[in-house]
Order: structure tokens, then sequence, then C-alpha cells
């Protein structure tokens, strides 16, 4: 054993190991104490549940990407995918189809999309931040080109929506219960069965998985769908709670949820990282964004300030990766 | 008719990449319990016998019979269900992942929760580790830490605990002592020489002539693609083999 840490030392350096969202818990505990003080209707029921109701919809396309970026590969159109799922939920409703089914005709168009994204990628062995950014454009185009630009808006009333996406209590909804259903489960795949295991290893080492007999092509393709089913399902929730959309929705998406991702502890090289800490990733970036506003700040600085809790995330993150394998 | 005592037999294999002939008509065979020492110069054509025997990539022509019956070995899973299993020099191990789940990739043991969903058989995988690991001897702290932990000759030791632990019949081991310290490397070559006292048959791949010679029964020397010869170790000394491998010439007889 070249390890000359003392026992004590290894130990926590473990502990590290084992637990990549430690970084964020600190930065979500941290900023949560800062906005007590500073923020003065921040620690209210409402403001609580305004913070988790948008960290849910953000935190459930995060949850796909964590997937494929432990996989080793990325998904730029997530955002598109988002718009494009909300679309066809919204104009499906307007023409009258249960919503029930508008619901899965959207999650069969992100199922489309992820497939095709994981295809190209894996088939032509092209960078999956190219594939998907040509995603992006491609179906955002679409987007905006059938719809002509305009934003549609849903009249009628639904208990479906509801469920999707209601309020139930102070400013709590639905959305939540949802995100933690998916993100537990998730987590709870990725942690604890052969296919998590598969995963870790596509991302880890590629051609080492292979070797050992892991279909490192399905593993891709499949957490592509994933990734594309859930930023689909999230547009869905969305549109649930606005009833309407506008075909630039979820533009910018992409990179909030990579960087809740990458502030969870989630190495973007692939094959570690968990979704506890883009759990709390989106948490810590939903309370920055309700508790600039509540402290005063105009609106704009929420992107200057995830700018550099995303830096400081990544840099404090790296060091104690580095620190605790030595 | 193939002789019982044959594990394996690559008889005729072609490969071509293009306008190289990667492979030219080589035969190649492994005994039960005999470890081969597959020697040659860098594009001798070594790894891509290699690659055909585990599945990774198909030849163009020639046939290959395990443990006497003719077999299409088409995918690295293939090979290993057969009892072939691979150290690659790089790609044994992963090193984000914990020593008992790389020791478990592929063919994890599974329980049912609440009678769904295969979960991993946490308790099992480590307990399994761990005692396959001292079995070889190999003592790592926890196996529930990460393999990037461990020395180059620890990752060797687990790669072959986890081959013997799998019921492997043969073990191919590629450039397995390359860039060890000398102390490790022997470590390597008693883990060996373990595997054949333990039923194994071993082909070892190697520039290292010594570290081969020292637990090789037979060589076998590519060159170019194209097979130079069989020798039984006691038939030439370490400094014949270099002598070949360097000249690509048989030596004079003496």
């Amino acid at each position: 054993m070249k390890n000359n840490k003392s026992s004590f030392g290894s130990v926590v350096a473990l502990q590290f190991r084992r637990h990549p969202e430690f970084g964020a818990l600190a930065g979500l505990i941290i900023v949560f104490i800062v906005f007590s003080f500073t923020a003065t209707r921040f620690l209210t029921i409402e403001s609580l549940g305004g913070i988790l109701a948008v960290a849910s919809e953000l935190g459930i396309v995060a949850t796909g990407i964590t997937f494929l970026m432990i996989t080793g590969e990325f998904d730029l159109s997530v955002g598109s995918t988002f718009g494009l799922s909300a679309m066809i939920l919204a104009l499906a409703a307007n023409a009258g189809i249960p919503l029930f089914i508008g619901l899965l005709l959207a999650i069969s168009a992100a199922f489309f999309i992820g497939l095709v994204n994981g295809i190209i990628t894996v088939k032509f062995n092209i960078p999956s931040f190219i594939a998907t950014l040509g995603a992006l454009m491609f179906w955002r185009g679409m987007l905006l080109a059938v719809t002509g630009g305009f934003a549609v808006r849903y009249w009628g009333s639904s208990s479906f929506l509801y469920a999707l996406n209601g309020q139930f209590y102070g400013g709590f909804r639905t959305s939540a219960l949802w995100f933690f259903i998916i993100i537990f489960s998730l987590n709870l795949i990725l942690i604890k069965t052969p296919y998590g295991n598969a995963t870790y290893a596509t991302g880890g080492n590629k051609e080492a998985a292979r070797v050992l007999g892991v279909l490192v092509n399905r593993v891709k393709i499949t957490n592509f769908i994933i990734s594309a089913m859930l930023a689909g399902l999230a547009g869905c929730i969305q549109f649930a709670r606005f009833y309407s959309v506008d075909p630039l929705r979820g533009t910018g998406m992409e990179l909030e949820a990579i960087a809740a991702v990458v502030v969870g502890g989630t190495l973007m090289s692939g094959g570690y990282g968990n979704l506890i800490g883009t759990l709390f990733g989106v948490l810590l970036m939903g309370m920055v964004r309700s508790g600039l506003i509540m402290s005063g700040a105009p609106a704009y600085w929420y992107q200057a300030f995830i700018g550099i809790i995303l830096i400081s995330a990544a840099i404090i993150n790296t060091k104690l990766k580095r620190w605790s394998i030595k | 008719m193939i002789e019982n005592n044959f594990l394996v037999k690559m008889v005729g294999i072609n490969k071509r990449y293009g306008i190289v002939e990667a492979l030219k008509d080589v035969d190649f065979n492994v005994k039960r319990q005999e470890v081969v020492g597959l020697v040659g110069d860098n594009g001798a054509g070594k790894s891509t016998l290699i690659k055909i025997l585990t599945g990774v990539c198909p030849p163009d022509s020639g046939e290959i019979y395990f443990e006497g019956k003719k077999e299409t070995i088409d995918s690295p899973k293939k090979a290993r269900d057969m009892g072939i299993e691979t150290v690659y020099q790089n790609l044994a191990l992963i090193d984000l992942l914990s020593i008992s789940r790389n020791f478990f990739l592929g063919r994890e043991p599974t329980k049912k929760f609440a009678g769904f969903c295969n979960f991993l058989d946490k308790k099992k995988i480590d307990e399994i580790s761990e005692r396959a690991l001292k079995d070889v001897g190999v003592k790592v702290r926890d196996v529930d830490e990460e393999v990037s932990i461990l020395s180059g000759g620890e990752r060797q030791a687990v790669s072959i605990g986890r081959a013997i632990y799998f019921g492997a019949k043969l073990l191919v081991l590629d450039e397995p002592t390359a860039a060890l310290s000398i102390k490790e490397s022997h470590k390597v070559l008693d883990y060996v020489a373990d595997a054949r006292e333990r039923g194994l048959s071993v082909i070892f791949i190697t520039h290292n002539i010594y570290h081969v010679y020292s637990v090789a029964d037979r060589f076998a020397i590519l060159e170019h693609g194209e097979k130079l010869g069989d020798f039984n170790k006691d038939e030439v000394s370490a400094e014949d083999i270099i002598e070949i491998v360097r000249t690509g010439k048989m030596p004079p007889r003496s």
C-alpha cells in the first residue's frame, strides 16, 4: 500500500471519495445561513416552496444530465427537448386530446430525440458535445418554424395538470414530489444495480468496460434516452405550472442543469458522481436565485453569482478529489 | 483430430488491416496447464493474435478450437463465458470504481428487493472479492476503496485473482510486468506460476524476455505477422530468444 496518510486522514479521504456531494452540501448550508440573515422573507414556507418549485423542474433535467455525464457524455439538447415536449403537450391539449395521451406523445418525442442523439454519438463516433449541440439547434429551429414563434396557451382546467404541478401547501407544488421520486429512484438504480455499475464503468474507462463484457454502446444510448425523456417530462411539468409555453421555453436550461450537476460533484469526464450531489446542486441554485432577489439584488446578479459558484465548486471538488486519492 | 491435451488451437489465422498483413497464416496452440510466452518485437502481431482469440476483433480467415471444439469467438463476453480471461495492460480495471465492483463488473450477483428489480448483493460482492483476493495472496485494506489507490502490481493481482475466481481456463496477460517495480514484477510472476498450479493455462505477452523466461514452459515467436517457431524452454536460453526476436532469424545450430 503506497498510502502514507495517517489512518484518520485516510478514513476522511475515503469518505470524501465516497461522497462527491459533500462540497455541494457545504455550499448549500453556507448559502442558506447567509440568506437567512440578509433576505428578510427567505425563511418562510412560501419562499422555500418557491425555491423548491423552480429547483424541481431544473432538477428533473439535471437528473438525466447526471446519468449521462457519469456515462462520460453530454446532452446540450435538453433545453430544446424541454421546450418541444411542452409545446407538444400544449398543442395536444388545445386539440382536445386527453392530457394523459398528450403527455405520452410529448415523452415519446423526447424518447426519439434521445435515441437519435445516442445513435449519432455512438455509431458515428463523434463527441456528444457536437451531436447534441446540433440537436439543440435543430429542434429549437423546428419548434420556432412550426409554431411561427407564437406562444401557446391552454385555457382549460385539468386535474391531470394539477397532479403534474399543482400548488398544494403554501408555495409547495406537486412537482417537488415527482422530482424526489425520480431522483431517489434513479439514484438507487445508479448506486445499487448492475446497470448503475455498468454506467460508472462505461464513463470511467470505456475500453476496459468493453473488454470486461459491458455493452457500452447500449448503456450510452439508454442514458441519452433517459436524459431526453426526463427533459421532456420536466417541460410538461413546467407547462402544468404556467398553462402556457412559448417556443423559446427551456433556452439555456442545459447550461444551468450542467452547472448544477458539476456543483454536485459529478466529474465532467465521467465515471464519478451521484444524484444526491445533483439534488444539493439544484437546491443551491434555486436558493441563490430566490435569495438574491429577496435580498434586494437585481435579478441579473443571479447569473454572475452562479458563474462564481460553478467555478469555485469545480476547483474545490477537483482539489478534494486529488487530495483524497493521494 | 484435435488432441485432447490442447486447450486452444488456432489454425491458419489471417488478419489484414488495409494493406498491412497483421497476421499471415499463423498457427498457435496452448496446452492445458501450460504457460506460453508470446514474444516478438513491436508490430509483430502479438496483440492482433490475442484480440482475435479474445473476441475483440474477428479474423479474416482461420479456425479456433477451444477444448477440442470449433468455436466462433465474436465478442469479449463470449470469450469470457468460455473461460478465457484477459488482463490487458491498461484496460484491466476501472480506476474510479471500487475494488469489489471491479471484481464483479459484468457479472454482479443480485438479489430481488420487494420482488422487483435486481439489486446488487453488496454484501456478497464485498465478502467474495475480499476472500478471493486473500486466496491469491493479495491483502487490500478495504475492497470498497477505488482501484486508483492500488499500485500497478496490486492491480495485476486483482485482475488475476478475479480470473481465477471466475473459473478461467485460460489467462491472457498482456505486458503484465510493464511499468512495475522489480519487486512487484516478481510477485506477478509468482501469481502466474500459482495460476498454473491451479490448473490454468497462461498466455504471457511481453517484451521482457527475462521475465517470461522464468515462468514460461514454451515460447511462440512472432515476426512481421508470421510465426518464426515454437521453442520449448529446454531448447533455448533467454539470450537465444532475444537474438531471434532481434534478428528475426532462427539461431544457427550449435
